[in-house]
This record gives C-alpha cells, sequence and structure tokens, in this order.
C-alpha cells in the first residue's frame, strides 16, 4: 500500500517562501492561513550565528493526534496516509487544531479578502479566489494542507514540491524502499519533528549537515 | 528561551489562540471558556445540592445552569453550530464527545429526579423511592464526568505542556464542586424558605479552599519543574497579563479572601453579617473558578516545533 510522504532536505533550502506562495496559489487560502509555512529558527550568539528556515506542513502522521481528538470524525486518514478534513462533518470546535503540535491546522471562520480584510472581493482575481476556496472549504471549518490530493489524482506532485527553486523537498512512498524519498531518507539519516510525541510523522528532514 | 511566537512565521513556542477570550474571534472565543464554567459549577451545585444537601430548588438551578447556560455558551462557540449533533459520535476517541453525552445524561437523568418536585407528580417515581434514588446515581455519576471532563480535554493536548497533566481534571473537580458551593451558598441566601445547615456550607467551604489552594501550589510546581515550554507558561501566569487573573483573582480573590471570610464567619455565625460574608465569599469563590480557568487556557503554550 502507498504510504505518501515527503522529505525536505535542510542544506538545500534557502527560505525562499516559494513553497508557501505556491501552496496559496494552488488552493487560495485566505489571508493568516498558511497550510505550508517556513518558520525561522536562530540559534547561537554573535558572530557565530546560524539562522535555518524550516519549513513546515501537516505531517500527514500515521498515528494523528487531531484524527484522534476530533469528535464528529470529519478528520479521516485516507489509505495512503492523508489526513483529510471533511469539511460537510466539520463544527469548528477546534479540538484538532489545539492538539496538533505542528500548528498545521487553521480555523477560518469566513472568507476575507487579502487587500481589504472584508468578506466582498476587491478585484476579478480575488472573486475567482474566493469561489475557488469556497468550492474546495467551508466556512465556520478546520482546514489543512492535503498534499494536494487533487493534484495527486492527475499524478501531479504537490504544489510545493513542484515550486522549489531549489528542489529541496521530494515526494514519494515511503513504504516503497526503492523510492526517492526512503533512499534519501536512509542515505542522509532523514528525521523528523517531534517524534516523541508518538504521531509518527510522514514529512522527513534531512540535516543541513 | 525563545521570545513566545507572536507572528506567524518564527520557530518558537507559539500560544494558543482557539480557546477562551483574546482568542482568534477575540469575544466568541470565549464562550468555551463561559461553557466550562457553567458546567463545571453547574454540575457541582447538581451534586451538592442533592447529595449533600437536599436541597431541589438549588439542584435546579444547577442543572438549568449546564442545560441552558453550558449548552449556548457551546452553541455561540462553535463554528457551524447547526451541526452540533455531531459532536456526540465519537466517544471512544474524543473527550469532547464523552463529555457532551455525559452532559446530555446528566440533562435528562437530573430533571427526571427533579420533575416529582416541579409539576411531574404524575411520573411512577418520587424523590424518595428506589427508582428516584436510582435516577439519582446515574445523574450523580454523569455530573462527576461533566465536572472533570474539560480537564482531560485539555491534559490530552500532548504538545502543550502545561495543560499535559493529571493535576487538571483533578483540580477542574475541585474548582467545579467548590463553584457548587458557593451557588448553594448564593441560593441559600436568597431563598427565605429554605433550611439548610449553615455551618455545613461554611465547614465544606473550609475543606474545599484548602484542597484547591494544595492542588494550586502542585500545579505551580509541576510546572516549574517541568520542560522549557511548561517553564514559560509558568511565567506568563506569574509575571505577564495573565497574572492579573490567576494571582489576582484565583489566588488572592478567590482562595485567600473567601479563607480570611470563611473563618470570620465561624465567628460571626448569626444574622445579615454572617449572610453578608456568606455571600461575599461565595461571589469571590466564582470569580477566581472563572479566572483560574481562563488564566490556565491563556498560559496554554504549544512547544516549538524544533
Amino acid at each position: 500500500m502507498v504510504r505518501y510522504g515527503l522529505v525536505i532536505d535542510l542544506k538545500r533550502c534557502t527560505g525562499c517562501f516559494g513553497c508557501v506562495i505556491a501552496c496559496k496559489a494552488e488552493h487560495q487560502t485566505p489571508p493568516k492561513v498558511f497550510w505550508a509555512k517556513v518558520l525561522r529558527s536562530e540559534s547561537g550568539k554573535y558572530p557565530v550565528v546560524n539562522r535555518q528556515p524550516l519549513p513546515v506542513l501537516c505531517m500527514h502522521c500515521k498515528e494523528p493526534a487531531c484524527k484522534d481528538v476530533c469528535p464528529t470524525g470529519a478528520t479521516k486518514q485516507r489509505e495512503d496516509g492523508i489526513v483529510v478534513v471533511d469539511n460537510k462533518l466539520c463544527v469548528g470546535c477546534r479540538y484538532c487544531v489545539v492538539a496538533c503540535p505542528y500548528g498545521a491546522r487553521y480555523f477560518v471562520e469566513k472568507w476575507k479578502d487579502y487587500f481589504t480584510g472584508k468578506d466582498q472581493p476587491s478585484s476579478k482575481y480575488a472573486e475567482y479566489a474566493k469561489k475557488k476556496w469556497l468550492a474546495e472549504n467551508d466556512r465556520g471549518v478546520v482546514t489543512k494542507c492535503n498534499f494536494c490530493s487533487e493534484r495527486l489524482e492527475k499524478d501531479l506532485k504537490p504544489a510545493c514540491v513542484e515550486a522549489c527553486p531549489a528542489e529541496a523537498r521530494t515526494f514519494g512512498d515511503l513504504d516503497d524502499p526503492e523510492s526517492e524519498a526512503s533512499r534519501l531518507i536512509k542515505k542522509r539519516r532523514g528525521f523528523r519533528l517531534k517524534e516523541e510525541l508518538g504521531t509518527d510523522p510522514c514529512v522527513y528532514y534531512l540535516p543541513s549537515r | 528561551m525563545p521570545e513566545v511566537q507572536n507572528r506567524e512565521m518564527m520557530c518558537a513556542p507559539r500560544l494558543q489562540q482557539e480557546w477562551g477570550f483574546g482568542g482568534r474571534r477575540k469575544i466568541r472565543d470565549g464562550a468555551l471558556l463561559i461553557a466550562l464554567f457553567l458546567g463545571g459549577i453547574g454540575a457541582g451545585q447538581f451534586v451538592v445540592s442533592t447529595w449533600i444537601f437536599n436541597y431541589p430548588l438549588s439542584a435546579l438551578i444547577g442543572l438549568l445552569f449546564v442545560a441552558v447556560g453550558k449548552s449556548a455558551a457551546h452553541l455561540i462557540y462553535l463554528g457551524r453550530p447547526t451541526r452540533f449533533f455531531r459532536l456526540f459520535l465519537k466517544p471512544r476517541t474524543s473527550w469532547i464527545s464523552r463529555g457532551l453525552i455525559f452532559m446530555v445524561i446528566l440533562i435528562i437523568f437530573g430533571g427526571g429526579y427533579l420533575a416529582p418536585l416541579y409539576g411531574f407528580d404524575w411520573l411512577p417515581w418520587t424523590t424518595e423511592d428506589l427508582l428516584g434514588k436510582l435516577i439519582l446515581a446515574v445523574a450523580l455519576m454523569a455530573a462527576f464526568i461533566v465536572m472533570i471532563y474539560d480537564g482531560f480535554v485539555l491534559a490530552s493536548c500532548k504538545s502543550i505542556s502545561s495543560w499535559h497533566t493529571m493535576l487538571l481534571p483533578v483540580m477542574f473537580f475541585a474548582y467545579a464542586i467548590a463553584g457548587g458551593v458557593a451557588m448553594t451558598a448564593i441560593t441559600f441566601i436568597f431563598d427565605s424558605d429554605a433550611s439548610l445547615s449553615v455551618e455545613s456550607i461554611v465547614s465544606l467551604d473550609l475543606v474545599l479552599l484548602a484542597a484547591m489552594g494544595a492542588l494550586v501550589a502542585f500545579y505551580i510546581i509541576n510546572l516549574a519543574s517541568s520542560d522549557i515550554t511548561a517553564k514559560e507558561s509558568l511565567r506568563r501566569l506569574l509575571f505577564s497579563r495573565t497574572a492579573f487573573f490567576f494571582i489576582g483573582l484565583s489566588i488572592l480573590a478567590g482562595l485567600m479572601i473567601p479563607l480570611a471570610l470563611t473563618a470570620m464567619h465561624q465567628m460571626e455565625s448569626e444574622g445579615a453579617i454572617a449572610s453578608l460574608l456568606l455571600g461575599i465569599s461565595a461571589v469571590l469563590e466564582l470569580a477566581g473558578d472563572i479566572s483560574i480557568r481562563h488564566s490556565i487556557l491563556k498560559a496554554g503554550l504549544h512547544a516549538p516545533v524544533f
């Protein structure tokens, strides 16, 4: 069985936010909603300071904390491992947002225009954005990254993977030991975020050095 | 310790902004705090009034807090209130489902137990017979779950260190019972027909105040000896704007002053002054109850992801 996962090479990532913009363009997420984001991490003291961009998205955990706490069953795990929110079942209680250790979930009360902050689109593009968002999502529910499942159905890679100019992202089947993703994890000793919580995330990071 | 994340794009402890006043939806998110508070004191009042004091009017008021107040607050909070019935669907894994199912059981069985006293005397049970006692037993068990489930809801969030402790259900239980005693005392003050032993209310209150004080102290020690995110939560409780609620309202107004007033009540246990002392103490305890829940919610910090 396929188990989709993502490998992010921190050595290659330049923190250009290309993945963030690609995700925004693909899903037309409203302001303050980032299904894919790049966190800034700084360590050390002047003059020896290390600045590391850390791309973060839904980890599509094998044991997702968000799925267990959901009282409605709106958060589901597909057979290919992708964790999705059924926006027809979600009531917007936000237990999953609080339970997710990765900050990958967003509650969207209503669509807002990027420039005016109001729920009326201010341009033709905003009109398109609103239409697309409301067709794929809903008001008053929780939303999150779905590994661009609509693109996967067309045999395309997720938008963030496709857009990364440094080719820092590798998408693939983690259950297939021959896949590029599995090979990179093994070769470069991939690690995962907050493994101690037992969520078994499907997003791996390759160390920057 | 890195600065608490107040913007999305920093790798630092992240404030939970979903539950409680001042969240993403400012006022409306506070409805959840009100729901937790009303659920706690309502269930507590029902338990205290039926099990300890045999005071049906107070039990009915407690039940109304749960049935009307808590339910309405939950509906106000939800993003899609028309789908509220879906909240009951996953009791095997979700504490929200469990709590709400037991809330409905409390309303049905608690209402059923009190019904013969309030015009439904044609029902085949009374509050004194075996069937009535069985109905009460189910209602009390449900009330117990309603008092503690919100503690388990918070404790189940592994990434928020200041919540991920079994002290929270115990604390919420103690505060719910104390809130129930305070509400019973307030009802008693305004109900001229009631005949309750004020001494037993005061004695119970003293024990509960001491227990709550000890639990708050344990909670602080627990945070201080936990990981770096829990320590940051403790710093927020003690030194940020939340300190006004935690130290000022929860500890000073909600514990210390009621303790002193209750002790004074032991000396002046007759007449209007005694009622005044009891009333002030009860109101302050309720203020302490809601503010400690608020403080705990506001101090909730997600550990940094990296």
